[in-house]
């Protein structure tokens, strides 16, 4: 929200003190100044000149040379502008300075031969209107010298404050003036509201019936009659236009600048518009379309709150007005409507409206239901003075149920228990009342106000605790702990100290990112990168990789659902690296996925799963041609191998088992699983081309899935040492000849099903195909493993183990040994 | 005799002169120190030489033999060292055979410093679902229903009532009804928001959070643990300030800025971390008595602390995950 300083000066007077000040204060208080502009920074250099002589250029019909005195020094000036003349107070801009319109930055400049010392400027190239007809003529009894900034009264200070939703109160100048005034400890200055009234009562002339109280709780009319709607006089225009808004006309910009003076929304109807001079406050009920004053039509909800007269509606309450109401240039008599509405009201309409106005941003925030007929009686007072007309005798007030203001207690020693600082009682007292707080004394009918603030150090001795009466604007109001918060906010965070020691607890820590922790470290010594993809991904890439579950609100079409498979993210970071010619890729990546396991909407936690998982990937060459090297694609086995290695690391050389699924996966070929027992704890394979066409990813891409939570769960903390074998190890190697489709595991699993205990490991070490074996041959070298914990081997128990071996290779495979 | 050891002896000289490699070295030795060669050859001949020369010629034939042997094992020997030498040569200015070595994303690394400063303050790490109930989210962190307050975090919803978490609080409210106090927690996580993916914000980021609840815990503690947090982390002559501010969660709130110089560029305060006292409502909901407990929670965003630290200028780059990027860090 904008504020402007000079505004603000009409109800608090700051101006002895620096812009600077003023903004650390506000944003230290949490009124926070997210940008300060200054009018006259853009006037920089730019003064009052006097015309001590214009003379004809010599060389040039239509220009002049003028000397221009800045006061303390003459300069000589080349001026265009045909009203140019000897004796004028000019707009001068000197050497230095930079043109408002255009940015051009004035220098030393010789036109038709005479030199120019600066500019006597237009009202255009000051940037203040579009005259550019001849120079700005000024009031000869300005000074020279004097910046022009204030001679042309343009020198106001506009702060941008960002006002949390809880500061309602604070959306006004008076609001913000609040905050100063106990900021700076002074008396804040509200508007006089005086004027005539006619001896027609407002009920006389205009009704109003509140249908729904709970939503409308109150609402204030007051009638103005025989009003001249024109254009506002300067100094409104001049307020509305400093924080931006558009002049409209008098009545309209008399509401607006009362809801920015005071924080209170108001609008004006014509009174000769409304059906039986009447308002009635209810739902929309029936009625299904409203156009608002903006000509645009909308769809109403039926409990939307609505300003009808006596036959329709004639505003959405709180949010717009209607364009069958509305204050044109004909409009004679008007209906001033102050009103306060339930916020949460306001708010779902304005939200199904799509539509958020001033007014509804305030309402929906909470306005002040104190302030209502006050904030009436000022816009009928600024009407009066700029319309005219007759302001009618008092206010219809419907109030049906008074609001009472609500009152809370606070304990000196809860400050301290919060804070870990004292705060003086004076201290507190003075800052709840320049709050606009009352104090109850002793005599519960009496409290302490602002009017009799030099005494509030008075009455509370011995006491540890005052009561307090809360402003009716400050609905974020009602506890103790919102009591400390405004005391602590205005005496000033910056004053609490810091302690430098803490308190720890003994007791056991824990830490649940440790284990992805380990895994992290685990992949990065094996090379690999850490990626963070978007969760998000669009719905035809995701329904292709599980259930998805789709956001009602999504950004775009591109990342309307929720990843149910970290797969189509490492997919498409391998897209955008192929992209940048980066082919060579080792990356993982640690993430929750979501599947939906329920066909209806989501209500429970039951109806999804959020899983965490980690996906690694290779894909590329693991070796490009070196001095040393020939080019390597990673394959089946780089994948398979390092699976089985992080695995094994991670759960403490665990016996892992590989199995091969015959079940289709969808997305994956070459597939296998590691399992301890009947857990699997992952799977990889090799991702199918349709798979990687869908991301443009056009070469051999190796993946590996496993679920952390089940890798957790699976990974013993507790690690036992194993005795160092003390017996020397006994190897056997052989090679058989077989069919190529025999494969490795079921040879082993027959070794180890033929031999004893005391083989420990198998080998496979070679694999050699060639015409020389015979077609549809293959040769396997296998090196066998003996040896016994408690004893060395003998020769004949290994040999005995050894022919066992080759006797079952051969029988069970029709196996030839090699070299026999 | 003596006239034709003599004779051998200036040729042995000059063929050794002549010899440049172990081979015309080899041919040299067969032909005067071989089972036929010349210095062979002429003590064969010695028995023609008469007796009493004998003795004489003798020992200068020996002085030959002498000398041809030790002249050629010296070249012999320096040829041999040259063989090998360059037989086992290494250019070690050739390139080594590297391995890449891999890391964690610039967030981890920098959410797993900020863990390390607290962890050593005692913390202990917890986490929770991204996927949330409106109550997690919201309601029990003291939001209430139909306020703006909730739209300071906008919020993407896959029901009625459940969200994508807008913040890491609501593992505040899980944590807070599985363990009664003393409490000293940080909760490091993904959040989403509801906003256009830009250079300056993504639709997600990554958040860390703290909460601290005991009986002796007081705003003064709050402010010296940041201080404290800010000063290791960012260097410690970092200006910095505490600002009001509102969150329904916590009250009093504040927000905490720190001085940004960026090289070349006027400098500014910057937002870093919002925090404050844990709302009586929040404890209320979770069971906890906020007469005899009192808490701080705060809570800050990895991405801007990591953008910031790294010199970092487009959020997206963070999760594009181009490999010139991660190879950096």
């Amino acid at each position: 929200m904008k504020i402007s300083l000079n505004w603000l000066n009409d109800y608090i007077d700051l101006k002895d003190i620096s812009v600077e000040e003023i903004v650390d204060k506000l944003t230290y208080a949490g009124l926070e100044v997210e940008e300060v502009f200054d009018q006259a920074k853009q006037f920089e250099k730019i003064v009052v000149g006097f015309v001590k002589e214009a003379k004809k250029h010599p060389n040039a019909d239509k220009l002049s040379v003028c000397t221009v005195s800045d006061g303390t020094q003459d300069y000589n000036v080349v001026c265009g502008a045909p009203n140019v003349a000897t004796g004028q107070k000019v707009a001068f801009a000197k050497v230095g300075a930079v043109i408002p319109n255009g940015g051009m930055k004035l220098e030393k400049a010789k036109i038709r031969g005479e030199v120019s010392f600066g500019m006597i400027c237009s009202e255009r190239e000051l940037g203040i209107s579009d005259n550019h007809e001849g120079i700005i003529v000024l009031n000869p009894g300005l000074k020279e010298g004097t910046p022009i900034s204030d001679a042309l009264e343009m020198n106001d200070v506009i702060l941008e404050v960002a006002i949390t939703p809880n500061r309602a109160d604070a959306l006004s100048h008076i609001g913000v003036a609040r905050d100063l005034s106990a900021l700076f400890d002074r008396d804040i200055k509200f508007p006089k509201v005086e004027f005539n009234e006619s001896k027609k009562k407002s009920e006389e002339l205009a009704a109003v019936e509140i249908i729904d109280a709970i939503n409308c709780p109150r609402y204030v009319g007051k009638v103005v009659s025989n009003v001249e709607i024109k254009e506002s006089p300067d100094w409104l225009k001049k307020r509305l236009k400093s924080i931006g808004l558009r002049p409209i006309n008098n009545v309209v910009d008399v509401t607006n600048f009362v809801l920015y003076e005071v924080g209170q929304p108001l609008h004006a109807f014509d009174l000769d518009n409304l059906n039986g001079k009447k308002i009635v406050v209810r739902q929309a009920g029936s009625d299904k379309k409203f156009t608002t004053l903006d000509s645009k039509e909308r769809e109403l909800d039926q409990k939307d709150l609505m300003i009808c007269d006596g036959a329709k509606p004639v505003a959405v309450a709180g949010v717009m007005g209607g364009e069958n109401s509305e204050v044109t240039s004909s409009t004679k008599n008007i209906l001033i409507e102050s009103a306060f509405f339930n916020p949460s009201s306001i708010r779902k309409t304005a939200k199904h409206l799509g539509l958020s106005t001033d007014a509804s941003y305030r309402f929906e925030r909470g306005t002040d239901p104190g302030i209502t007929k006050w904030a009436a009686r000022r816009a009928s007072q600024l009407i009066q003075e700029t319309a005219g007309g007759e302001i009618a005798l008092g206010e219809i007030d419907a109030y049906p149920n008074p609001i009472d203001k609500k009152k809370a207690s606070l304990r000196f020693s809860r400050i301290n228990k919060i804070l870990g600082y004292d705060i003086s009682a004076k201290e507190v007292k003075r800052i709840l009342i320049r709050l606009g707080f009352e104090i109850m004394t002793d005599d519960k009918q009496k409290t302490i106000q602002e009017k009799l603030l030099p005494r509030f150090d008075i009455g509370y001795k011995g006491k540890d605790f005052i009561d307090v009466v809360i402003p009716s604007s400050r609905h974020d109001i009602e506890r103790e702990i919102d009591l400390i918060e405004e005391v602590a906010r205005v005496y000033g965070y910056n004053k609490i100290p810091e302690i430098n020691k803490m308190g720890v607890t003994l007791e056991q820590k824990v830490d649940h990112s440790a284990f992805d922790g380990n895994v992290r470290d685990l992949l990065n010594s094996l090379g690999f990168y850490e990626i963070i993809t978007n969760s998000f991904l669009s719905e035809s890439i995701a329904e292709k990789f599980g259930k998805p579950i789709n956001v009602l609100n999504p950004q775009s079409s591109e990342l309307s659902h929720l990843r149910p498979s970290l797969l189509p993210g490492m997919l498409t970071t391998i897209s955008n690296n192929l992209k940048v010619n980066e082919h060579d890729l080792k990356l993982f990546e640690i993430g929750k996925v979501f599947e939906k396991i329920t066909e209806k909407n989501i209500s429970s936690f039951n109806d999804f799963r959020e899983s965490e998982r980690l996906l690694v990937c290779l894909t590329g060459n693991d070796l490009r041609t070196d001095w040393f090297a020939q080019d390597r694609a990673f394959d089946a086995y780089d994948l398979k191998g390092l699976a089985e290695s992080v695995l094994n690391k991670l759960i403490c050389n665990s016996t892992l088992n590989v199995s091969y699924p015959t079940t289709d996966d969808s997305h994956l070929e070459m597939v296998f699983n590691l399992s301890i027992g009947n857990q699997i704890l992952g799977f990889g394979g090799k991702v199918k081309k349709e798979a990687c066409m869908l991301f443009d990813v056009d070469q051999e891409v190796f993946v590996f899935e496993a679920d952390l939570a089940t890798l957790k769960q699976i990974a013993i903390p507790e690690r036992t040492f194993h005795e160092l074998l003390k017996y020397p190890k006994v190897y056997r190697d052989f090679a058989f000849v077989l069919d190529v489709p025999i494969d490795s595991l079921s040879i082993i699993e027959v070794i180890k099903s033929v031999s004893s205990n005391l083989l420990h490991n198998i080998k496979l070490f070679d694999i050699f195909q060639s015409e020389s074996l015979g077609k549809g041959k293959k040769s396997l070298a296998f090196q066998l493993e003996y040896y016994h914990e408690n004893r060395t081997l003998t020769e004949e128990e290994v040999d005995k183990e050894f022919r066992n071996a080759i006797k079952a290779v051969e029988q069970k495979f029709n196996g030839k040994l090699r070299g026999s | 005799m003596l006239k034709k050891i003599g004779e051998t002896r200036k040729s042995f000289d000059e063929d050794l002169s002549k010899a440049n490699d172990l081979a015309s070295l080899e041919e040299l030795r067969i032909k005067y120190l071989g089972r036929k060669g010349l210095v062979s050859q002429l003590f064969d001949s010695l028995q023609d030489v008469p007796k009493e020369e004998k003795r004489n010629v003798g020992q200068v034939l020996n002085e030959l033999k002498l000398h041809t042997q030790s002249k050629f094992d010296e070249l012999k020997n320096k040829f041999d060292k040259e063989k090998v030498s360059s037989e086992s040569y290494i250019d070690l200015t050739l390139p080594g055979r590297k391995r890449e070595v891999g890391s964690k994303h610039i967030l981890i690394q920098t959410l797993d410093e900020i863990k390390e400063i607290f962890k050593g303050w005692g913390f202990s790490v917890y986490e929770g679902p991204e996927l949330e109930s409106d109550y997690y989210n919201f309601g029990a962190l003291n939001f209430p229903a139909d306020h703006p307050a909730r739209d300071m975090q906008d919020t993407f919803f896959v029901s009625e009532d459940f969200l994508l978490r807008t913040h890491t609080s609501p593992v505040q409210i899980r944590l807070m009804e599985q363990k009664k106090p003393p409490i000293r927690a940080l909760m490091p996580g993904k959040v989403f928001r509801n906003e256009a993916i830009s250079a300056k914000s993504y639709c997600l980021f990554h958040q860390v959070e703290g909460l601290v609840v005991d009986t002796d815990i007081t705003f003064a503690e709050l402010k010296g643990t940041l201080v404290a947090f800010v000063k290791q982390f960012y260097g410690k002559d970092v200006p910095y300030r505490f600002r009001a501010s509102f969150f329904p969660f916590t009250e009093p709130s504040a927000e905490m800025d720190v001085w940004w110089q960026p090289k070349g560029k006027e400098g500014r305060w910057l937002e870093i971390l919002g925090c404050g006292m844990v709302d009586p409502n929040v404890l209320t909901n979770v069971g906890i008595d906020p007469e005899k407990y009192v808490g701080y929670a705060f809570g800050m965003g990895i991405e801007r602390t990591a953008m910031r630290k790294y010199g970092i200028d487009d959020i997206r780059i963070l999760f594009d995950n181009d490999k010139r990027f991660l190879t950096q860090f």
